[in-house]
C-alpha cells in the first residue's frame, strides 16, 4: 500500500483534520475561559483576555451575579471516593487475576461477571442499585451507594490489566523462591509484587481518574451530597459561564499531571527493573 | 520433546487440581470480587426487572404486581417515541463514527509502518478522554452556537452570510458530540485489526493485477471486519446508554430511553423508570447479540 503516494497523502492529510476534530472543541473552551469578566459571556469575540475567571472559581473576584461554583466540598468527597474506589479495585483486581492464574472450575462464568460491570451502561447500574437501596431502607450516600457502583465499573479494568500482567510474568521465577525456602508471603513482596508493579499502577491510575469523573452511576446512587461531576452537571441546567470553562482546563490540567507522575513511576521502576538486571550480570 | 513436556504440564494441572490447599486459596482469592459483582450488579439488575411490575403511587411504589407502567409506556406517544428516536439516534452515530473512524484506522494501521509513530498517532487520539467527560461534552456548545466558532469560521471564509442556527440544540448538535466523543472506540480496535495484515497479502494480490480498490474490498475491509465488530459493540452499548451529552447538547429537546430514566427517577416514578430500564437492557443485548453473530470474534481475535 506504501506504493500509493496520494492516496497515502490523502489519507495523512484526513488524519490531521480528524485529530483537528478531537481538539478543536477543548481549543475553543481554553480560548474563552480567557474572556473578561463578570460581564463576558460565554462565546466569541473575547472582548478582552484576563483571568478574571480563574479568579472566580478560586473565589479571588469582588461578588457578582455570577455565582461561584459549587466545587469546593464537592472536589473533597471526589477525591476521596475515587482513592477509596482506587485501592479497592486494584486489591479485588489483583486478587481475582491471581486466581485465574490456575484453572478452575466456573472461571467463564466468573470473567464475563466481572466484565459485565464495565459494559452495563452506568444510568441502569445506578438504578438498580438506587432501587435495592430504597426497597432496604439504606439511606444513599457517596461514600456508600456511590462507592460500591464505583467499584463494580472499575474493579474489571483493575483486573484485565492484572490478567495481561499475570499472563506474561514467568512462573518459575516464584517457584525458584519457594524451592528455596522462602515463604509465600515474604516472595509475594519480593519476587511476585516489583514483577507486577507497573500493572499495578496502571490499574491503579485506572480506577482514580475513571471514579473521579464518573457521572451516570453516581447521579442517583449518590444521595444528597454531590461529587464533583455531579455539581458540574447541576450547572449545566442554568446559564453557563466561562467560570466552567477555566474549571475545564483546570481539571484537565489535574488529569495530565496525574498521567505525568504514572509516567515518573513508571520509568522509575523500568530503571530499577534494569538495574537489578545489570547487577545480575556484573555478578 | 513436545509430547514429554506436554506430558509434565498435564501432570502438573492433575496435581493442582487435586491439591484442596490450592483449590482453597482460588476461591479466597475469586470470592470477594464474584460476591461483590452479584450482590451490586446482578441483584440490583433483577431488582429493577421486579420493580418495573410494582405499582405505581403518586410519590411512591408498592410490591403488588401490575403491568401498568409497561402498559403506559407503550401507549404513550412520548415514552415510545423515545424508543424509536433513542435507536435513530444510536444507528446515526454508529454510522458516522464508522465512516469518520475508519480512514483515519486505515491511515494508522497499514500506512503507517513504524511502530513507534503508529503508538504516538494513537496516544494522540485517546489523549481527549483524559479530560472530564462531562466537560467534553460542554465543550461543543461553544463551538456550535449562534456565535458560536463554526459559524464564525465559516462566515470569515464566506460560505455563510447568516450563521447557522439550527447547529445546536438539535438532533445534528447531539449526534456531532457523540461522534466526537466515541469515534475513538471504533478507530482503535479497526487500526488494530489492520496492522496484523501481512503486507505481502497485499503485494500479491497487486502483482496478480487486483486494482486498489478490489485489493481493499477482498482483503482489507473482510480482515478488518472484526475490529469494526468490537469497535460497534463499544459504541453501540455507550451511546444507546447515554443521556448527558443528549440533555446537555440539545437542550432537553432530544429525550433518549436515558433522558427518560432520568427525569422520571427525579419525579420519583421508580417504577417507571425500571420499565424504561428493563426495555434498554433488552434493546442493549439484541445489539450486541446481533453485532457477535456478525463474525467469530474467539476464533478472529
Amino acid at each position: 500500500m506504501e506504493n500509493r503516494p496520494l492516496l497515502r497523502s490523502t489519507l495523512a492529510i484526513y488524519t490531521v483534520l480528524f485529530i483537528g476534530f478531537l481538539y478543536a472543541p477543548f481549543v475553543v473552551l481554553g480560548i474563552l475561559s480567557f474572556q473578561s469578566g463578570p460581564e463576558g459571556g460565554p462565546q466569541f469575540p473575547i472582548i478582552e483576555w484576563s483571568t478574571y475567571w480563574y479568579r472566580h472559581i478560586f473565589g479571588l473576584t469582588p461578588p457578582s451575579r455570577v455565582a461561584p461554583l459549587p466545587i469546593g466540598e464537592a472536589l473533597v468527597r471526589s477525591m476521596t471516593l475515587a482513592f477509596a474506589t482506587m485501592v479497592t479495585s486494584t486489591v479485588l483486581g489483583t486478587m481475582t487475576a491471581q486466581a485465574f492464574r490456575r484453572r478452575f472450575k466456573g472461571s467463564g462464568f466468573v470473567f464475563y461477571l466481572v466484565v459485565l460491570g464495565m459494559i452495563v451502561p452506568g444510568v441502569l447500574v445506578g438504578l438498580g442499585i438506587a432501587l435495592v437501596a430504597n426497597t432496604l431502607g439504606i439511606p444513599r450516600a457517596w461514600w456508600g451507594t456511590a462507592f460500591v457502583a464505583h467499584v463494580l465499573y472499575t474493579f474489571p479494568f483493575a483486573f484485565l490489566v492484572m490478567l495481561a500482567i499475570f499472563n506474561r510474568f514467568d512462573k518459575t521465577v516464584e517457584e525458584a523462591a519457594w524451592s528455596l525456602g522462602v515463604p509465600p508471603m515474604r516472595t509475594f513482596r519480593k519476587v511476585t509484587f516489583p514483577l507486577i508493579f507497573p500493572g499495578v499502577l496502571s490499574s491503579m491510575l485506572f480506577a482514580f481518574t475513571l471514579s473521579y469523573d464518573e457521572f451516570p452511576r453516581t447521579l442517583f446512587a449518590a444521595g444528597a451530597d454531590l461529587t464533583l461531576p455531579l455539581a458540574i452537571y447541576g450547572t449545566f441546567a442554568v446559564e453557563i459561564h466561562p467560570n466552567i470553562f477555566a474549571f475545564g482546563v483546570l481539571t484537565t490540567l489535574f488529569s495530565f499531571s496525574l498521567l505525568a507522575v504514572y509516567g515518573f513511576l513508571m520509568a522509575l521502576s523500568v530503571r530499577s527493573a534494569k538495574k537489578v538486571a545489570i547487577q545480575e550480570e556484573i555478578a | 520433546m513436545q509430547v514429554g513436556s506436554g506430558a509434565v504440564a498435564a501432570a502438573r494441572l492433575a496435581a493442582e487440581k487435586k491439591d484442596p490447599r490450592a483449590r482453597r486459596i482460588t476461591a479466597i482469592l475469586v470470592a470477594p470480587g464474584t460476591i461483590w459483582m452479584i450482590l451490586f450488579l446482578v441483584v440490583p439488575m433483577l431488582m429493577m426487572v421486579y420493580v418495573s411490575f410494582w405499582t405505581q403511587k403518586t410519590f411512591t411504589i408498592e410490591p403488588t404486581l401490575t403491568v401498568r407502567s409497561w402498559v403506559a409506556f407503550f401507549s404513550s406517544e412520548t415514552y415510545f417515541g423515545a424508543l424509536l428516536r433513542t435507536i435513530k439516534i444510536w444507528l446515526i452515530v454508529l454510522a458516522a463514527t464508522f465512516f469518520v473512524g475508519y480512514p483515519t484506522a486505515l491511515f494508522i494501521g497499514l500506512f503507517i509502518k513504524n511502530k513507534t509513530i503508529q503508538t504516538i498517532v494513537l496516544v494522540l487520539c485517546v489523549v481527549p478522554f483524559w479530560t472530564s467527560f462531562l466537560i467534553r461534552v460542554l465543550a461543543w456548545r461553544p463551538m456550535l452556537g449562534k456565535e458560536g466558532a463554526v459559524n464564525i469560521v465559516l462566515q470569515k471564509i464566506g460560505v455563510i452570510s447568516q450563521p447557522i442556527e439550527v447547529l445546536l440544540f438539535t438532533e445534528f448538535s447531539v449526534v456531532i458530540g457523540m461522534t466526537q466523543i466515541y469515534v475513538v472506540f471504533m478507530v482503535g480496535p479497526i487500526a488494530f485489526m489492520l496492522s496484523r495484515i501481512d503486507p505481502s497479502l497485499i503485494e500479491a494480490a497487486r502483482d496478480l493485477g487486483a486494482s486498489t480498490w478490489r485489493i481493499f474490498r477482498t482483503i482489507i475491509f473482510p480482515l478488518s471486519l472484526p475490529g469494526v465488530v468490537v469497535g460497534a459493540i463499544f459504541v453501540s452499548v455507550m451511546v444507546l446508554g447515554e443521556f448527558a451529552t443528549s440533555g446537555a447538547l440539545s437542550g432537553r429537546k432530544v429525550n433518549l430511553l436515558g433522558n427518560i430514566i432520568v427525569t422520571q427517577v427525579g419525579s420519583l416514578k421508580w417504577a417507571f423508570a425500571a420499565v424504561v430500564g428493563v426495555i434498554l437492557t433488552a434493546v442493549m443485548a439484541v445489539v450486541v447479540a446481533a453485532l457477535l453473530r456478525l463474525v467469530d470474534l474467539k476464533k478472529e481475535l
